[in-house]
């Protein structure tokens, strides 16, 4: 039903058995081919594997001990580290989880629905300065982020909003990326009669909205989503230059600013590597689960 | 659907409100004048915010909170001045939100004072009169020899002298220098032994303030209202041609200071001697565990024989940000954190501090032999030196600038590129730009 | 309603509607235009355009102060901070800085992102499943933590590979810029490759059979047929990548606790930042505009320049 079952379903028959794609090929191109893609394989995964063997070991161990296996002491001493990470400094680092999920999660949420609202209205309605719109929300898109980091504090100092969940929360609502996805899936979606149909029911533009062309526009707004999500994850400017209380970092902030005092607090080390590991399991997971959604929903974005 | 309306004309008019706060500028740039103004205690209890990056020091600020009921402080640790926390703190005074309480070295101070960044407590209870408990050169540096003014409380300070490895010198039979020509011979055997006299730290260029100190050079100073830099006086130029000589000759190795390989080559016998500051003597006992005991202390070399003269590396101060509503409550803490005797044991216990109040000398932790040094009392050495600082050396007010630039020329000379002489020149006119380009008046 | 859906994948979309009806607009229509666009409207006016127009005017304000210790005060100042902008060595420095980095990074990074589409498109693969999700995975890492990781793996004392960093010093002044490069590359190559990946999977079968009846290669098909399609996915992460160069600061922000080589304007980001904190606003801000301005005008020339070779 969705472009992106459409797309796996496609990809799920391409190296089957009646191969549409061409005959046999030689083992030597066979080998060549694994022999690239095995070696990448390292390359990508190496890091986070050492990640992973260095959370389960102590300050010493990490440069003591063969750094890519495990200690026979793993177990306990990654449950002890994981133990020190969420003790140390009133457990901040549960705070900065939190928070993270707050800005990247509940902000791409709403930030995804503004954008979805706007993208549907510019594909869907014809009204006056529509096209003038589609045009700042364009250039929008090529204006970076980080650009506006600093002009933002400045107002932000102005009306004192600084050093609060609201620096951050707020200018991340605002995805012009997602407005134009946004347009492009609806137009593509969404069929006019359909909403004449709702019309002539009685439904209004707004309800046919919500019920319905939400609805179908659904695997596109998993994607903008998603687009938003990592936008505000990674965005590292702004929580740098609008917090000052450790209480409202995110996990990046929190974990650069530890990363900034080892030279000081050597023991803050283990804990950096830990809670990197500790960000980033969850979201590779989701990321996996959800990567249809990530390759069907690109793809239509540099197809128009 | 009127309600709708309602609201995005609401939402519009915020719009347009920030938009016209953004259009009416003034950046936050408060006109006050510097005189001190009053200072009255707080009626009700107060919370306190404290922004350090000393390890240990949440433990100190237990001690205060246990005994006051009523003026809680909150510690936030950041990384080191130069490394972030003074860029953070920059960035929450124009936003109008910093911590009550900031540490701040003494060659930033300058800094903030220009860029108004710091209260004036001289009227606050107590600080006036706490000018006799603390070293005479630290008070200088808070009050900038303004008249009814202190911009801070003196922390720690960073008077020099020179470790040594008692052990080699005594078994090779070189006399232990006592003057920098003296210094520079030893450097010459210790070099054809295989071995360095010290190591040039390219980035640190406030180790090298220090030796410009101690050769009696000032860098910044300022008359009729505009600063004047010279970077490149007499006694700067004699003490960078004397490290250019020995960079020339190989006798001085070039490591990243404080990195691993740094310590390694220390915790090895490849160092014979750190000119360094009192903070030192910890650095070396983690840094080098493997030569405890070898090593001991002596006055830095001097350039005049049966000189005294001490330069100083480092050392902080605790100053009330502008802003604080509590300078009352917020002075009082920085006068107790530096003078209490428990807080300044506790802290030079945890993190290495050496206090700039002169009753530190009365402390048990500062009183008895240090075993790493082979049992020598080596505080005394420090003390002795501490009373030997010129107090009327004055930092700049783009410190931070300053130093990046002329590392960047260090680096390239101890690489063969140039010389320490030429870095300073280059510094010493990017420093007249940056003050520039920032209206304040220097004479050029 | 399959065939609508799946046109926002294929090359040649067949909408089964005619898309603009156009129908008479109605007074509730209009005010559910409004309500749509409102929100976003509002958010983007306040987020996007007011800073936008703020940094332009704290940008032409100057600084004033009288004495050593004067308390500042801003005036107009017109283009001072400009003259400034275009006077500043380390910030002109650091332009070349990253468009050296994305002059190589970007095309490295996209020719491998290529690579690995075209190979889990061609079927001389087993596994695609798994080296999909492999090579993604480190998508999922935020800059700063990626720099953090490898920031250890490239330290000589702390890196599982020391028999390599002891004798190559990636941290080094010479080596640093492409050390950065590496972690951005790591991050990115395997979102580049689904983006290409996906339109390649788009493309209809039945142009290849057309073309292996004329007796094409597998070479011959990726080279003329596959990656001419995929071109506009290869301009859209193009652009992406542009644009990501140059606001670089991240990574080497986190990396500056790792290596002394990476100075306070090693990027424009990381001077805007240095600037900022001077403090020096003003001519921050003038930054801000300049760097916003050259990445506006760099991605829009790059989108229509391979626009125009596309369509010729």
């Amino acid at each position: 039903m969705s472009a992106a079952t459409a797309t796996a379903a496609k990809s799920a028959s391409a190296p089957g058995a009646a191969n549409p794609r061409g005959p046999r090929h030689s083992i030597m191109s066979r080998s060549a081919a694994m022999l690239i893609m095995g070696v990448f394989t390292l390359y990508f995964l190496t890091p986070i594997w050492w990640l992973l063997v260095s959370s389960t070991k102590t300050g010493g161990q990490i440069t003591g001990t063969a750094p890519l296996w495990f200690t026979l002491e793993s177990v306990p001493t990654f449950l002890a580290n994981l133990g020190n990470l969420f003790t140390y400094s009133d457990g901040v680092f549960g705070r900065w989880l939190l928070n993270s999920a707050l800005y990247a999660g509940l902000g791409a949420l709403l930030g995804t629905v503004i954008a979805a609202m706007c993208g549907y209205a510019l594909a869907k309605y014809e009204f006056r300065g529509r096209e003038a719109i589609f045009n700042i929300v364009l250039s929008g898109v090529l204006v970076p982020a980080t650009a506006l980091a600093l002009p933002l504090f400045l107002i932000f100092s102005e009306v004192k909003l600084t050093n609060t969940l609201w620096a951050v929360f707020l200018p991340s609502l605002v995805s012009p990326f997602g407005v134009y996805l946004a347009r492009i899936y609806a137009a593509a979606s969404v069929p006019t009669e359909l909403l004449e149909a709702a019309r002539l029911d009685g439904s209004s533009e707004v309800r046919t909205f919500f019920t319905v062309s939400t609805r179908l526009m659904a695997p596109a707004l998993v994607t903008i989503f998603l687009f938003q999500f990592v936008a505000i994850w990674n965005n590292f400017f702004l929580p740098l230059i609008m917090l000052r209380d450790q209480v409202l970092f995110p996990v990046t902030l929190g974990l650069y600013a530890w990363n900034s005092q080892i030279s000081q607090i050597p023991e803050l080390r283990v804990l950096v590597i830990v809670g990197a590991l500790v960000s980033i399991l969850p979201l590779i997971g989701t990321f996996l689960a959800l990567q249809r959604f990530w390759s069907s929903g690109l793809g239509a974005g540099s197809v128009k | 659907m009127r309600a709708h309306y309602g609201k995005a004309t609401a939402a519009f008019a915020i719009v347009s409100a920030l938009a016209l706060a953004g259009c009416s500028g003034g950046g936050g740039a408060s006109e006050t004048e510097a005189s001190a103004t009053s200072c009255e205690p707080a009626s009700g209890p107060v919370e306190l915010t404290f922004t350090t990056w000393v390890p240990g020091m949440d433990k100190v600020v237990d001690l205060w909170n246990k005994e006051n009921e009523n003026i809680k402080v909150k510690v936030q640790t950041g990384p080191n001045g130069n490394s972030g926390t003074y860029q953070n703190f920059f960035n929450q005074l124009q936003a109008g939100n910093a911590p009550d309480v900031g540490q701040i070295e003494y060659d930033a101070l300058p800094n903030f004072r220009v860029q108004d960044g710091l209260e004036n407590i001289a009227a606050c209870e107590g600080v006036a009169d706490a000018q006799d408990k603390f070293v005479d050169w630290t008070w200088g540096q808070v009050t900038f020899g303004e008249e009814g003014a202190v911009y801070a409380v003196p922390q720690d300070s960073g008077p020099m002298a020179m470790f040594y490895r008692a052990d080699l010198f005594k078994e090779a039979g070189i006399e232990v220098p006592t003057t920098w020509d003296e210094y520079a011979a030893a450097a010459e055997q210790i070099k054809a032994r295989g071995s360095y006299i010290t190591n040039f730290p390219r980035s640190d260029v406030n180790w090298f303030a220090g030796n410009v100190w101690q050769a009696g050079g000032q860098w910044f100073s300022s008359a009729n209202d505009q600063w004047e830099v010279n970077l490149t006086g007499d006694e700067s130029a004699k003490v960078a041609n004397y490290w250019q000589d020995l960079l020339g000759k190989g006798q001085v190795s070039t490591l990243p200071s404080f990195s691993d390989e740094w310590n390694a080559s220390f915790n090895t016998g490849q160092q014979w001697t750190w000119v360094s500051a009192v903070w030192g003597a910890s650095t070396l006992a983690s840094g080098a565990p493997d030569t405890a005991g070898k090593w001991a202390v002596a006055p830095m070399p001097q350039w005049e024989d049966g000189g005294k003269a001490a330069g100083n590396w480092g050392g902080s101060s605790t100053a009330v940000l502008k802003g604080s509503k509590h300078p009352y409550e917020a002075s009082k803490f920085a006068l107790w954190l530096n003078t209490d005797p428990e807080a300044l044991a506790l802290a030079n216990e945890l993190g290495g501090l050496y206090p700039a109040a002169k009753s530190a000398t009365d402390l048990d932790a500062f009183a008895g032999g240090v075993d790493y040094f082979g049992g020598q009392k080596i505080y005394e050495v420090f003390a002795e030196a501490s009373s030997n600082v010129d107090p009327n050396f004055t930092w700049g007010p783009t410190m931070t600038q300053t130093y990046t630039d002329v590392s960047d020329g260090f680096g390239k000379a101890a690489g063969g590129n140039g010389t320490l002489l030429d870095a300073l020149e280059n510094g010493e006119k990017k420093t007249i730009d940056s003050l520039k380009s920032q209206s304040i008046p220097v004479k050029e | 309603m399959m065939k609508v859906t799946r046109s926002t994948t294929a090359p040649a979309p067949a909408l089964g509607a005619p898309k603009t009806r156009k129908a008479k607009t109605t007074g509730a229509q209009r005010r559910a235009v409004f309500l749509f666009v409102a929100p976003f409207g509002v958010l983007f006016l306040a987020f996007y355009a007011v800073p936008i127009i703020f940094a332009v005017v704290q940008s032409l304000l100057t600084v004033e102060r009288k004495g050593t210790f004067g308390p500042p005060r801003q005036v107009f100042g017109g283009f001072v901070q400009y003259q400034q902008v275009f006077q500043n060595t380390e910030f002109w420095e650091s332009v070349g800085r990253v468009l050296l980095f994305g002059a190589v990074q970007v095309p490295v990074m996209l020719g491998l992102a290529l690579l690995f589409a075209l190979l889990l498109d061609s079927p001389l693969l087993r596994g695609k499943k798994f080296f999909r999700l492999a090579f993604f995975a480190p998508y999922a890492v935020p800059g700063v933590i990626a720099a953090i990781m490898w920031g250890f793996l490239y330290s000589p004392s702390l890196s599982p590979f020391d028999a390599v960093t002891s004798e190559v010093n990636f941290l080094s002044a010479e080596l640093v810029l492409w050390a950065i490069a590496n972690i951005v590359t790591w991050v990115y190559v395997g979102y580049n490759m689904l983006i290409i990946y996906s339109s390649l999977l788009a493309i209809p079968t039945e142009i290849y059979e057309a073309a292996r009846l004329d007796g094409a290669s597998n070479l011959q098909i990726a080279w003329r047929i596959k990656i001419p399609l995929v071109v506009p996915a290869i301009i859209l992460t193009g652009v992406f990548s542009i644009i990501g160069t140059l606001q670089l600061l991240a990574e080497p922000q986190t990396l500056r606790s790792f290596s002394s080589a990476i100075s306070s304007t090693f990027t424009p980001n990381l001077a805007v930042y240095t600037t900022a904190s001077v403090p020096n606003y003003n001519l921050a801000a003038a930054f801000s505009v300049v760097l916003a301005l050259a990445t506006f005008v760099l991605s829009f020339v790059f989108l229509k320049a391979t626009q125009r070779k596309v369509s010729q």
